[in-house]
């Protein structure tokens, strides 16, 4: 799996994916707002998208499944972004904060 | 030495020097990956990880480049940086007043905790990854184009795109709906 060039090496994506993931683990432990939240979570979307389209690219490239299954990861973000940016705005509107620690009931 | 053999050497040379240029730009980036996704997870203010955020966007989208798949680059410039970032940036200006929370970090237990989580699952995964041996198939090229992609998408994964569409369209309406009912609460 060695090569001359160091981008030919399929460890250096998996290790930044890798990197992404544990980085995206640590900002949702410890980040206080649901957005710093989201954020880490679009973190680990990536690494989970660079990792297929590495893994399609060294290990299977006659065929393009892992980079199709990268856009359908992009639509499902998107998607996901929309919907939890809708319901962290009405939780402001509700509770007139967004810190996911201070969140104890979900009606009323 | 002729020169025929002082035109050999200088491309010599310049194929010596060109070796070291892609290796190098693809440093650049990886580290602007890693720094982007550092500065997300540890800056305070919530603009500052957006815009870190944005660098590691880049940055894959340069490792895209070179996994030899620049549609794909262009997709994750186009819907990540252009309409994710943004639509977050408008989410951090919505949900109001953050100069009320200058901290965005929590305790220093909490996060001494959150750093030994994150770090043992990051050891754990990097030594299954340093000991897996994985099996190279095919050619080395990738050889990817966009009408491959669209062929593959239109031709064998018909239903799972369908499926996304319809995922997306019932996203959409559920945040419409959202932004209503909560309208009509005031």
């Amino acid at each position: 799996m060695t090569d001359q060039f160091l981008y030919n090496n399929l460890n250096i994506y998996l290790f930044i994916s890798v990197f992404l993931l544990c980085a995206g683990i640590l900002g949702i432990a410890f980040r206080r707002t649901l957005i710093g939240m989201l954020i880490s979570v679009e973190l680990i979307l990536n690494g989970a998208g660079l990792n297929f389209v590495a893994l399609n690219r060294f290990l299977d490239p006659d065929n393009a499944y892992g980079v199709i299954f990268t856009l359908f990861i992009m639509g499902i973000a998107a998607a996901e972004a929309a919907i939890a940016l809708g319901v962290i705005l009405l939780i402001f509107r509700k509770f007139k904060h967004i810190e996911g620690d201070k969140l104890k009931e979900m009606k009323d | 030495m002729s020169f025929a053999d002082l035109i050999s050497s200088a491309n010599a040379a310049a194929s010596t020097i060109g070796a070291y240029i892609p290796d190098s730009i693809f440093i650049a980036i990886a580290a602007a990956t890693i720094i982007g996704a550092l500065v997300t997870v540890l800056a305070r203010s919530l603009i500052y990880a957006l815009m870190g955020l944005v660098t590691t966007m880049f940055g894959i989208a340069g490792l895209y480049i070179y996994l030899n798949s620049p549609f794909l680059a262009m997709m994750q410039i186009l819907i990540y940086v252009g309409a994710i970032t943004i639509l977050i940036a408008f989410a951090i200006m919505l949900a109001g007043p953050m100069y009320k929370h200058p901290r965005e970090w929590s305790g220093i237990i909490r996060f001494a905790a959150s750093l030994i989580i994150s770090s043992l699952s990051f050891i754990f995964l990097y030594k299954v990854l340093i000991r897996t041996d994985w099996i190279q198939g095919g050619v080395n090229e990738f050889g990817l184009t966009t009408k491959g992609i669209g062929r593959v998408l239109f031709d064998k994964l018909t239903f799972p795109f369908e499926l996304i569409s319809l995922l997306i369209v019932v996203a959409i309406m559920g945040a419409i709906m959202l932004a209503l009912l909560s309208k009509e609460e005031k």
